[in-house]
């Protein structure tokens, strides 16, 4: 019965979505007051019927229904509560459901902190999200059902859920990226309602603000989690693939960093209006573009778990309804667009110019390396090509370059124009002492100069710089700081450590293929790598191979354990790296094959600073939060 | 007033969703039909395990077999690999690698750590073999039956659903 009461539920949810997707614009214009309904209210009642349809599925998982399709299919007898939990959204169906749910927590939020004493805009932006609502509950209720019975006879055991994907960062990974995807749906309804009302462009910025930053936070996080899920279980070592899918989720978060950024500029000087707009409806089109890509079947990645090109068109079908409906108002509507106000080059509106300038043509080149082999294909019927890692890895070095540089000196520049530039000389000096140190600590800790890697170190460095002296130099107050600084502050900081952890282990690894027998050891850099011990063990739904290794660097000895897992419903394979991290360096090891007896080939890596990218990305996803913070509390 | 460069985002988008559009409806017949039915195409390319060994069609001798193209850049195919490493362990059937726009030591490399399901590896870096076939990416599956004929096609990593909804039917003939 819980499986059908949250599908009934559901179908409510889609008709009430749709009753609030129509009223409030059918009262704005007929000025008739029966079509006008009491949407903060409604909001909350359509959240509560879908955290219930979530949560029966949730439960279905839990008591293990496997008559309901979807469990059977994700789901097993033996898997653990915590991982029955999360297989909720382990797949499509689930993923959609969560989907909704994180859209229309935001609607809420957005509702609840915005104050407007503009109520018919507020409504504007209530309806547009409903329409989107939606769209996403009849695309789940019609391709992707996840409440469907199998009937009569229901299989006993289900099939599991993808081994790679029973990890803790694999569980909380989807949900964030989709809070930080769907998030991106305010902004999108702000703009369109902004062209709508004619609403001046100071005024929706500043509404817009708080969510777009929210919404880069999650995003962040999201992002960062997977890299991190892939570094240790992929048991490669990497952090970073430029598979599509990463690349679906990296252009959404440049426009969303472009736009917040974009959106400073429109809040504070009136001006970039237009520009806002259209990256609020881009911003919000590539994160539709995203799941797109990954559930129509059309680009191959590890992430296509749902591959069927009816979901691909009515996804398609979803995106080109919202996205050209609100581009024909862009292109047609006479809307309020800003003031048209002089700034010259120096001027903060400058740098916000070129930053956005640089993420958006970024955003764009990433975009079409991603989907160039489907036009390539297209165009020269049937010629096919692929585009990997060197061409993005081409693309992205210049740019880093270019908005490293200017995130350096862009925290000095005033509005319309900066007069003092005594802070350049204090920049370069301070900023070189500093790689100085950096390079020289470096050479200390691994006996080793890469040329390299002097490039981003010194560009680490400009922006911490850059980001530490504009703090001090305003000379707040302690409490002034953490009011009204941190923010910033830990988000550029965020970034110079991200910047110094991609510098350093792309180019300071060490990696190498060894085979070893039980007792052996071998020199690896400075340590001296032992074979320890082998033997089997049994997990609550696997059987593994355990290995111990032994990393010796004549101060400390560090016992690392790999596995090797075979997981039985399935007899899916899994390698689980071990990984000892230290504060300068991750000792990695990833068991290989069985060659004979106990003699096993491990792959041994040395990964400097490596935990520092996700340091880096986790103060970013930080900053972005506070600052969305602050943002709502002005306006409350 | 609205000038014609309001206009062009609009365009571009459009034109976008068309050709979206058109390569997913072109997508199922031109990826199902091209190949299935027809013989496997002839080719002559190095092994990858051994340079001096030049492989052709009639090296793919012990049929039913899967051919499976794969790289190390394609993520995918790791997540697959372990269940092609179990089809060669129940001996299921041969699988033939064709090892895409690769990097040699690093496929070896991966075959050394990972297992090698494969009889042997075509090592195709120029992607001829895999134009041929209509390779879209990797990791992509074909079936060959007794007679040498492609009779089913998989884009996307092969799993035991995959197995069982696309492939197995024909083991049976």
């Amino acid at each position: 019965m819980i499986p059908e009461l949250g599908h009934i539920i559901l179908i409510t949810h889609l008709i009430l979505c749709l009753i609030g997707g129509t009223m409030p614009l059918l009262a704005e214009y007929t000025g008739l007051k029966i079509f006008q309904i009491p949407i903060k209210k409604l909001s909350v009642f359509l959240f509560l019927l879908i955290s219930i349809s979530f949560l029966s599925l949730v439960y279905s998982f839990l008591v293990d229904d496997f008559s309901v399709a979807y469990v059977a299919q994700n789901s097993n007898i033996n898997l653990p509560d915590y991982y029955k939990f999360a297989a909720t959204w382990g797949a499509h169906e689930g993923s959609l459901v969560l989907w909704i749910l994180a859209m229309n927590a935001w609607i809420v939020g957005f509702l609840f902190f915005t104050h407007a004493k503009d109520r018919d805009f507020l409504a504007s932006v209530f309806s547009i999200s409903c329409q989107v609502m939606f769209a996403f509950s009849l695309f789940t209720l019609f391709t992707s059902n996840p409440f469907e019975r199998i009937l009569p006879i229901p299989p006993l055991n289900g099939a599991d859920l993808n081994p790679s994907l029973q990890d803790f960062a694999f569980t909380v990974h989807p949900p964030l990226l989709y809070f930080g995807y769907s998030g991106l749906l305010i902004p999108f309804a702000i703009a369109v309602s902004a062209m709508l009302f004619s609403k001046e462009t100071k005024e929706w910025a500043a509404y817009s603000r708080p969510w777009t930053l929210f919404s880069c936070s999650f995003l962040t996080l999201g992002i960062g989690l997977g890299s991190w899920w892939a570094y240790y279980e992929l048991g490669w070592g990497g952090w970073w693939f430029w598979d599509p899918v990463e690349n679906a989720a990296f252009v959404p978060w440049l426009l969303s960093v472009a736009l917040f950024h974009s959106l400073i500029t429109s809040q504070n000087r009136g001006i970039f209006g237009k520009w806002s707009i259209l990256l609020s409806i881009f911003a919000f089109a590539t994160s539709l573009l995203g799941t797109f890509l990954v559930r129509s079947g059309i680009l191959t990645s590890v992430h296509a778990f749902a591959l069927d090109p009816e979901r691909g068109l009515f996804i398609l079908g979803i995106l080109a309804f919202f996205i050209i409906g609100s581009l024909m108002i862009y292109s047609i509507k006479d809307f309020e667009h800003g003031e048209d106000k002089a700034y010259a080059l120096t001027s903060k509106e400058f740098g916000f110019l070129l930053n956005n300038l640089l993420l958006v043509v970024l955003a764009v080149s990433i975009l079409f390396g991603t989907i160039f082999p489907l036009i390539y294909e297209a165009v020269t019927n049937g010629k096919q090509i692929s585009v990997g890692a060197p061409y993005f890895e081409i693309i992205l070095f210049p740019f880093a370059i270019g908005l490293g540089l200017l995130q350096g000196v862009a925290l000095y520049l005033s509005w319309e124009k900066s007069t003092s530039f005594d802070f350049v000389s204090r920049l370069l000096i301070e900023s070189t002492s500093i790689f100085a140190l950096i390079v020289l600590v470096l050479f200390v800790l691994f006996d080793n100069l890469y040329l390299n890697s002097f490039a981003t170190i010194f560009l680490a460095s400009w922006i911490a710089v850059g980001t530490l002296q504009v703090s001090k130099k305003r000379n707040l107050g302690y409490w002034d700081f953490l009011r009204k600084r941190l923010s910033v502050t830990l988000a550029h900081l965020g970034m110079a450590i991200l910047v110094l952890g991609v510098g350093v282990v792309s180019s300071y690894s060490l990696e190498k293929e060894i085979i070893l027998a039980p007792d052996d050891s071998i020199k690896f850099g400075d340590q001296v790598v032992k074979f320890e011990s082998i033997e089997d063990s049994l997990g609550p739904n696997y059987f593994s191979k355990k290995a111990v290794i032994s990393f010796d660097d004549g101060k400390d000895v560090s016992n690392l354990i790999t596995e090797k897992r075979t997981y039985s419903p399935s007899g899916q394979l899994t390698t689980e790296a071990g990984i000892e991290t230290e504060i300068f360096k991750d000792l990695y090891i990833s068991m290989g094959d069985n060659l004979e007896d106990d003699i096993w080939s491990f792959k041994i890596q040395i990964k400097p600073f490596i935990r520092w990218i996700w340091l880096g990305a986790l103060l970013i996803s930080l900053g972005s939060f506070l600052a969305g913070i602050k943002q709502i509390r002005r306006l409350v | 007033m609205k000038k014609i460069i309001d206009v062009l985002p609009l365009a571009i988008f459009i034109g976008l969703v068309v050709v979206l559009f058109s390569f997913l409806s072109e997508k199922d017949d031109q990826l199902e039909t091209v190949l299935i039915d027809s013989s496997f195409p002839e080719f002559s390319l190095k092994a990858l395990s051994d340079d001096s060994r030049i492989l052709s069609k009639d090296d793919i001798s012990d049929l039913p077999a899967l051919i499976n193209v794969w790289a190390t850049w394609c993520i995918a195919c790791r997540v697959e690999h372990p269940f092609l490493m179990k089809l060669k362990e129940e001996s299921i059937l041969k699988i033939y690698g064709l090892n895409y726009k690769d990097d040699k030591n690093k496929a070896l490399e991966l075959l050394k750590r990972d297992g090698n399901p494969f009889e042997f590896s075509i090592y195709d870096f120029e992607g001829r073999l895999a134009i041929d076939l209509g390779v879209y990416g990797a990791p992509e599956t074909f079936f060959i039956d007794k007679r040498g004929v492609i009779r089913e096609r998989h884009v996307g990593v092969i799993d035991e659903k995959v197995w069982e909804t696309k492939f197995a039917k024909y083991l049976d003939e």
